[in-house]
């Protein structure tokens, strides 16, 4: 509690301090962007003018400025702090000039000492993607998403097998799953893909295609997807494994004595409670996976079975702009994005104890 | 006629010669109590009689058929072997009627009416028929063990064995596990009961057998045994624990 009014100006200086900070973020971040976006994105020499305009600088000197008063007196006042709230909006007030600073000083440093022009030119020339258009970019988005899903969804299957095989009492059992295993786990995806998609039709003479419905998967496509399943599944098969042995010996032992078979008790009663265990690090195996899909870029896929990766190649040789990676990335994030918050929330969830494991 | 036969049956975990040739036979509306201190492979002995553990040396015999023969079918034969635990063993990902419906679909082969409907009963019959469609987690210890018992129960075994099933609940929650297990011997079903609750031993159970070191010490009338103690291991046991 506040008593004296000393201690009332103290709070207030505080609250002070938090503003000084987070203007000075909102200056350096947020005010650049927006005098860029006012002087426009196209064409890209706008995007220079607007970084290397007058209003530009002011901003940047005003957010380094504010940041650093956030730093001093953030950091030389938060002791004398009368409450814990002001404490922290005060320690919080120099983090964010801390933050302000460091970013304010890149910009600054690429405006005075960098070359932005040719900079922007190659990374930020939004002109060159118009001739695209979001169409050519959604389908290679839906490409990238199709890879990694069917790759994680048939490596979630084979690696649920190959885990109870890596479980079995006999070794003759477990020895070609670890193998299996072992030999994914320990040897490059790019090199995978490369020698399925010659193996296919070089060794065995064969190019896998299929058709789902009015849609024709090609060779390379299709043994991406195949290589994606069986890659993941090796993972897949860790992430099981370790789920099933977490679950409590007394299980199968309940299961047993009430006359299970060991299938039956694996199926009923251990696997469903290993599943719930492994799904936070599933999710995470399929954001990796998802940006493991620009190894296909290796493979010679058709036009329209470009994925994000493949499709910034092929605007970057066509073009010679490297925007098209800038996008890819861009592409990436608004697919990984949401999955990652998936994640968190459903590791937050297990640990709220909402999801039961164990007795 | 015995239901459970024992010869000479050995157990080794690695060096630890955890049973010494136990025999032992229990005969139908036995209600046999075994005690004896912590270690003394009690749990291990009662794990043997429905081959949880299997015996190194040694055969064990359920009515005619001989359970360590690797030719017996093993999970027939352990639906006439109830077993409790100590740790309750509840399927947490299931409420409580499908804990006791699961194996009485998957291995009795009971239609999904007929295995409710016993499930239901069987809950009744320790009185938890109100929590049938809760989960486990919900629960308390003595609940979530009333329930492990209806569902080895709905087995309709012909032993029921328990591995310390008290020792894991709190104090208040003991005794209505208790009074279930007392009622089950009063209804004359054959039981062996592993448990520190001497009371329990005492007053429920019809023969008592005291266990250490991995020999049965000894084996006799619950009352006579605690009134008149002959063996001296027996009575140095009983003066530290009463």
């Amino acid at each position: 509690m506040i008593e004296t009014p000393a201690e009332g100006r103290q709070a207030a200086f505080a609250r002070l301090i938090l503003v000084f900070g987070a203007a000075a973020l909102g200056l350096v971040l947020g005010g650049t962007i927006l005098v860029v976006v006012f002087h426009g994105l196209v064409p890209y020499e706008n995007v220079v003018e607007g970084l290397l305009s007058s209003e530009a600088r002011i901003v940047l000197y005003a957010g380094l400025a504010l940041g650093v008063a956030a730093i001093i007196l953030g950091f030389s006042r938060y002791r004398v702090m009368p409450t814990k709230a002001s404490r922290e909006q005060a320690i919080a007030g120099g983090v964010l000039g801390i933050q302000a600073v460091f970013l304010g000083a890149i910009i600054l440093l690429f405006r005075e000492a960098g070359d932005p022009d040719r900079f922007v030119f190659h990374f930020f020339n939004v002109e060159v993607l118009r001739d695209y258009g979001i169409p050519v970019f959604a389908q290679a988005a839906g490409n990238t998403v199709i890879l990694a899903f069917v790759g994680e969804l048939g490596g979630i299957v084979l690696g649920l097998l190959l885990a109870l095989l890596t479980l079995s009492k006999r070794a003759v059992v477990r020895a070609p799953a670890r193998v299996y295993i072992n030999f994914f786990r320990g040897t490059p995806l790019i090199w995978q893909l490369g020698i399925f998609y010659f193996g296919f039709s070089l060794g065995l003479g064969i190019r896998p295609q299929i058709s789902v419905g009015p849609i024709d998967f090609g060779p390379a496509y299709t043994t991406a997807m195949i290589v994606f399943v069986l890659n993941t599944a090796a993972y897949a098969a860790e992430v099981f494994r370790a789920g099933i042995q977490s679950v409590e010996r007394g299980q199968m032992e309940a299961a047993r004595s009430l006359g299970m078979t060991y299938p039956q008790a694996m199926r009923h009663a251990i696997v469903p409670q290993a599943i719930r265990r492994v799904i936070p690090p599933l999710l995470n195996e399929f954001v990796i996976l998802i940006k493991d899909t620009s190894l296909v870029v290796i493979l010679g896929l058709a036009a329209n079975e470009y994925e994000l990766s493949t499709l910034a190649r092929q605007g970057y040789a066509d073009t010679f702009n490297a925007t098209f990676f800038t996008a890819a990335a861009a592409g990436y994030l608004v697919v990984t994005l949401p999955l990652i918050r998936a994640v968190n929330a459903v590791e937050k969830r297990m640990r709220s104890g909402l999801v039961t494991v164990g007795a | 006629m015995t239901l459970v036969r024992l010869e000479g049956v050995h157990k080794w975990f690695g060096n630890n010669h955890v049973l010494k040739g136990i025999d032992l036979e229990i005969v139908p509306q036995e209600v046999l109590a075994v005690i004896g201190p912590s270690g003394s492979g009690k749990s291990t002995l009662l794990r043997t009689m429905n081959l949880l553990e299997e015996p190194t040396e040694g055969k064990v015999f359920f009515e005619d058929t001989e359970l360590t023969d690797v030719r017996t079918n093993l999970n027939q034969v352990r639906t006439h072997l109830g077993i409790v635990f100590q740790a309750f063993n509840l399927f947490p990902h299931k409420t409580a009627a499908q804990n006791i419906t699961l194996a009485l679909d998957k291995v009795l082969g009971l239609g999904d009416e007929e295995a409710r409907e016993r499930a239901l009963q069987e809950l009744k019959h320790v009185g938890l028929e109100h929590k049938a469609d809760e989960y486990p987690g919900r629960l308390s210890g003595g609940q979530q063990q009333r329930v492990a018992i209806a569902r080895a129960l709905a087995m309709r075994p012909k032993v029921m064995l328990f591995d310390e099933v008290t020792s894991a609940l709190d104090p208040e929650l003991i005794q209505e596990v208790l009074d279930v297990m007392k009622r089950l011997a009063e209804e004359g079903m054959t039981m062996v009961v592993v448990t520190h609750e001497m009371g329990f031993a005492r007053e429920a159970a019809n023969k008592m057998l005291f266990m250490d070191e991995g020999v049965i010490v000894q084996k006799g009338d619950p009352r006579a045994m605690f009134d008149r103690p002959e063996h001296e291991r027996l009575r140095r046991f009983l003066s530290r624990i009463l």
